[in-house]
């Protein structure tokens, strides 16, 4: 049997290639994520390694704050470093400055955007050459506060030279500066594209950080003793809340945290190569059905001479595990190919990552064997159950017409299969227990299994409502092409099903998108009574200084500037807060304040809590919340201000800028809102105010429609980047339907031979085999559509208390998802047709 | 789609003309060694208005010759004429609008596309060319076979008979100048056969139609006006007004 099996898989490897193809991209697409993520990870161990190589121990503050990034600690008092460095054992110790700041390049532009790649640093110039991870390739070390030497990457990409006058912007506002010199990581021109600043240490701390203090202090032993026992004799001489760590547990923590961000990364990626195995087991699903149901007289007549079903069941199996192997193989390969393609297209989209060699571990191969073998066996089992139940005497009979998949046992399946489906994704999106977006996802993939089941129901009438112009428009080929999308509804609506499930996640997404963009333009409309917006978008490191707000309010043309901050925070319920200029928030944004003042909140520890949010907790004026801040730990502060209307707030709470400056560290503006005075015309207002940003590259200042399209413009971005992702899965669908059809095509050989004799020409043919396929390309895209449809609303839904509260239905988009998938089933076509049309008519009459 | 240069004139189609000619058809297979002569040399006129079959045993080429006459298959030399247009000189797609304008086919089976109706069947022809079919030489035609009631049906609604009837109609309805059928009663019961060829035989004679068939069964052969007999890829001989045990004896003695 096992022969027979193999034969049959050679005897058409054609079929076996398209047949693979479907779940070799999905396998390639999931090789490929890891085999990225996997090779950015070992780049980043790479770099931790190198950092911390002739670091034997660590201090820093025992404080510390945990952030999605990874832990954030407080600084610590430089005089510990004096302390440390008396300490038996220690060699040399040296304090570490670190902190946001950003070179401005020859062109007048900042170089690097920590908000959507490396990060960019202003630190100190370390003297101890072993602790110190740069070496200078030129120059010299800064020696004045006015000097820096800058990492050889930003060198290059900012063309700078060694006595180059420049600007650094950091925290302090925007520092002229002299290179001094060049320096390389290792032998790297800069560490994984981050770019470095270098001061000396007494102007790094005034620039980047805090006079006086240090990030953490890095030790080196005497060599012969060990980090453990650098450690301990350290431990011995540090104040209260200090500790210190070895080199080797620090560089593991960089590590783990790093680790975990790429965690997410690779999980991103992972659900859409999920998406596109997903798809392609639908595939190896109909591909496996149509073979069984063309092979049933080979099969009945199997079993006529002794096969038993399990021998039956078992050649389909083999069959699909071969397709499987070749799948998983294939697909590994492939995936490296993919990596590099996935790199590139995160980079088309302003998303850089760094990469050494491909990474391939044994997990990677593992993993794609396994889900090709699964998917592709798991997927034709239901087919080989069908052909090992064919009955033997049906080798005798002629095959009958499939018109099953119409059954009351399939309409109650595939409700139930679709209410299980709704009720996870509910449970996702508004339960408040387990993990909300595994359930959510779930749903969404066990509804697409639902309406599968249920499409045979209303396949052939929907088929014949879409195709209802085609013979008008295409005469007797195009009524052909309607009958044959009609004839077998199960083929039809699950070859549908397949490019249901990819523009089904393209259209939620092009609704959530919308809604997503008229949520903020009403948002703003609503709350917002200013005339200009400045935001920096730098991923939570470093903003504009303080300073800019400072010199804005003493424009005369201005009269309301307030400042905003997003400030990480731990508290029940959110993780970060808004700090906002309380003295002059109030004039420029309508928060309906219901209850205390927001100029309240200028004592500091003090918050503002949103009314619903308020009534959830019972919190009233006066009562206290814990807080822990990232310098001060946890504190309780007293909420003295209840809003109604929290638009532009982003989230429930909102404490004043003596609140932040307390308790934090860094002083950052991301969020500036503008107001002129109103008898200034808008040029003059937005002349001065120009003039007042221009010391700061980062500060680009928008009006309210400019403000509108910049945050439109990012939503695109990401959206463009998830529908590049799924792509993959529209296109393995296009396979998908091109295998159906070219299965069918086979199948009705002497039905095309017959049309040829009488009469019908390659070109009508094309026409007939085309139009089939576009029809099915659009039954499959307006399932689709009604269900992304569905998916829109109901995350919008469970997105009310997040400030998304417009469904919007995006009809220009979604009218030309509808052409694209038209035009998708030309092209899927393409191959069928011209398969169809170069029949040989006497072969095809003579072939029984 | 039409073509109207192509239609068939009153010349072609009155008595006495030629609604079909094979003059000096060679058709070989294959190359050297392994070089088969499927027809030798043949030459053949079909008047209009006729009834012909053409017999022969297995591998004699009588299948062959059809499949070249009618367009369905390509000669290695010598020449095919409908009416006066060489086939031989004709591409593809001029061919298949010649089959479906000029020529009418009844096969042995898989002679109706399944997804139609039996009415759309019959002008499916037609339909291709973009035309209405004549009304009134289809109501005719219908009537002739007797499928009023069953127009409505797709041929697995159809028996055996009922199926070739259509197809039988189908060859009728566009009026060609030639119709060729191949086994049209190889897949029926004697009965339905006998209708078949009483319907074919009534359209020759009623309708004025030409119809050349294929058969290796002297009793269909016996419906047709004239029998040409095939053997070795050659005519070998002809009968006039057969009978089945003409036929029969004839036949006999090529397979001997």
């Amino acid at each position: 049997m096992f022969r027979t099996a193999l034969k049959t898989i050679l005897a058409r490897k054609l079929r076996l290639v398209t047949t693979s193809f479907a779940v070799l991209l999905g396998v390639a697409f999931m090789s490929g994520a890891f085999v990225l993520t996997d090779t950015v990870g070992r780049s980043f161990n790479g770099l931790f390694d190198d950092i911390f190589k002739n670091t034997d121990a660590m201090v820093r503050s025992s404080q510390k704050l945990k952030t999605q990034g990874g832990d954030q600690r407080p600084r610590i008092d430089a005089a510990i470093l004096d302390q440390v460095k008396r300490a038996d054992g220690v060699a040399a110790a040296e304090g570490f400055v670190q902190g946001y700041a950003q070179i401005v390049g020859k062109d007048g532009k900042a170089i690097g955007n920590p908000g959507q790649g490396a990060p960019t640093f202003g630190t100190n110039w370390v003297e101890d050459t072993k602790l110190n991870s740069f070496n200078l390739s030129s120059g010299r070390a800064p020696q004045t506060p006015d000097e820096v030497v800058i990492d050889k990457g930003s060198a290059t990409k900012g063309k700078l030279n060694v006595g180059d006058q420049t600007t650094v912007l950091a925290a302090a506002g925007a520092i002229p500066v002299k290179i001094v010199g060049i320096a390389k990581f290792g032998t790297a021109d800069s560490p994984l594209g981050a770019t470095f600043a270098m001061f000396t240490t007494p102007r790094a701390q005034e620039v980047v950080a805090e006079s006086g203090k240090y990030d953490s202090i890095g030790v080196r032993g005497k060599s012969g003793t060990s980090q453990e026992s650098v450690r301990d004799s350290v431990q011995k001489v540090l104040p209260a809340a200090t500790e210190v760590v070895t080199g080797k547990a620090v560089t593991k923590e960089n590590q783990n945290d790093i680790k975990k961000g790429l965690k997410f990364f690779s999980i991103f990626l992972l659900v859409f190569a999920g998406i596109a195995v997903f798809v392609g087991a639908f595939i190896i699903y109909n591909t496996f059905s149509i073979i069984v149901a063309q092979r049933g007289r080979e099969m009945a007549l199997m079993r006529a001479i002794g096969a038993s079903r399990r021998q039956v069941l078992g050649a389909v199996l083999i069959e699909a595990a071969v397709v499987g192997v070749v799948a998983g193989a294939l697909g590994l390969f492939a995936g490296i190919g993919v990596a590099i393609g996935l790199k590139a297209l995160l980079a088309a989209f302003g998303i850089d990552i760094p990469a050494g060699g491909a990474v391939i571990l044994a997990r990677t191969v593992i993993a794609s064997l396994i889900v090709g073998v699964v998917v592709s066996v798991a997927s034709a089992f239901f087919p080989a159950r069908r052909a090992s139940k064919i009955a033997p005497i049906a080798a005798m009979r002629s095959l009958a017409h499939d018109s099953s998949g119409r059954s009351i046992a399939r309409v109650i399946t595939g409700i139930l299969v679709t209410g299980l489906g709704i009720a996870s994704l509910a449970n996702g999106l508004f339960g408040h227990k387990g993990n909300k977006l595994g359930q959510a996802g779930i749903g969404v993939l066990v509804v697409f299994l639902g309406v599968t089941i249920l499409g045979p129901i209303f396949a052939a009438r929907l088929s014949g409502i879409i195709g209802a112009p085609l013979p008008r428009l295409r005469g007797m080929p195009g009524t052909l092409a309607r009958e044959n999308a009609i004839r077998n509804p199960k083929r039809t609506s699950s070859t549908a099903a397949a490019l249901m499930i990819g523009v089904g996640l393209v259209g939620f997404i092009a609704i959530f998108a919308a809604s997503t963009k008229a949520s903020v333009n009403q948002s703003l409309d609503r709350a917002f009574t200013g005339d200009y917006v400045i935001n920096v978008n730098t991923g939570g490191f470093g903003g504009l200084s303080p300073q800019l707000a400072a010199s804005l309010k003493k424009v005369p043309e201005v009269a309301v500037v307030a400042s905003g901050r997003f400030t990480p925070v731990e508290m029940s319920g959110t993780n970060a807060v808004l700090a906002l200029d309380e003295t002059t928030w109030g004039k420029i944004v309508d928060m309906k304040v219901q209850s205390g003042k927001l100029t309240d909140l200028s004592t500091p520890d003090t918050i503002g809590v949103y009314k619903d949010e308020a009534k959830k907790k019972n919190l009233k004026i006066g009562d206290t919340i814990p807080v822990t801040f990232l310098k001060s730990g946890k504190q309780p502060l007293k909420v003295v201000a209840i809003f109604g209307n929290k638009d532009l707030t982003f989230g429930n709470y909102v404490i004043g800028l003596p609140t932040y400056d307390k308790n934090m560290q860094e002083k950052f503006d991301q969020l500036l809102y503008i107001k002129k005075v109103p008898a200034v015309s808008a040029e003059t207002a937005r002349a001065v105010i120009e003039k007042a940003t221009a010391a700061y590259p980062l500060a680009e200042l928008k009006d309210n429609a400019e403000y509108k399209q910049s945050v439109a413009k990012q939503i695109d971005q990401f959206i463009n980047l998830v529908y590049a992702l799924l792509a993959l899965a529209v296109i393995i669908a296009l396979f998908g339907i091109a295998n159906t059809l070219a299965l069918s095509i086979f199948e009705r050989t002497n039905e095309l031979g017959l049309l040829r004799a009488v009469g019908m020409t390659r070109r009508q043919v094309r026409t007939m085999v085309r139009w089939e396929s576009v029809i099915i390309a659009l039954l499959g895209t307006f399932l689709g559509l009604v269900i992304g449809l569905f998916f829109g609303w109901a995350l919008v839904q469970a997105l009310k208390s997040e400030g998304i509260n417009v469904l919007k239905i995006p009809v220009v988009t979604l009218a030309m998802v509808t052409v694209i998938a038209g035009i998708a089933g030309v092209l899927a076509a393409v191959f069928p047709a011209r398969r169809a049309a170069k029949l040989d008519v006497l072969q095809a009459i003579a072939s029984t | 789609m039409s073509t109207p240069a192509m239609q068939p004139t009153d010349t072609q189609r009155g008595p006495g003309a030629i609604a079909a000619r094979a003059v000096n058809v060679v058709k070989t297979y294959g190359e050297g060694d392994t070089r088969v002569v499927a027809l030798d040399n043949v030459s053949v006129s079909f008047p209009s208005g006729q009834f012909t079959a053409i017999m022969g045993p297995s591998g004699s080429g009588k299948s062959t010759l059809m499949h070249c006459i009618a367009g369905l298959d390509n000669v290695t030399a010598g020449q095919v004429l409908i009416g006066d247009v060489d086939l031989t000189t004709l591409k593809d797609r001029a061919l298949t609008t010649l089959r479906r304008d000029r020529i009418g086919f009844i096969f042995q089976q898989f002679n109706l596309v399944p997804t139609l109706t039996a009415l759309e069947n019959i002008t499916l022809p037609s339909a291709l060319g973009g035309r209405k079919p004549d009304e009134e030489w289809l109501a005719m035609v219908i009537k002739t076979v007797g499928l009023g009631d069953r127009l409505k049906h797709r041929p697995s609604e159809l028996s055996g008979g009922q199926q070739q009837r259509v197809a039988v109609a189908r060859a009728l309805a566009g009026q060609p100048d030639i119709i060729f059928a191949d086994e049209p009663t190889g897949n029926l019961d004697s009965h339905a056969g006998a209708e078949i060829l009483a319907f074919m035989r009534r359209a020759v004679a009623e309708l004025g139609q030409t119809i050349v068939m294929v058969t290796h069964d002297p009793v269909a052969a016996s419906y047709a006006g004239r029998v040409l007999f095939l053997n070795d890829g050659k005519i070998v001989d002809e009968m006039i007004a057969p009978t089945p045990e003409r036929v029969l004896d004839r036949i006999k003695t090529l397979e001997a």
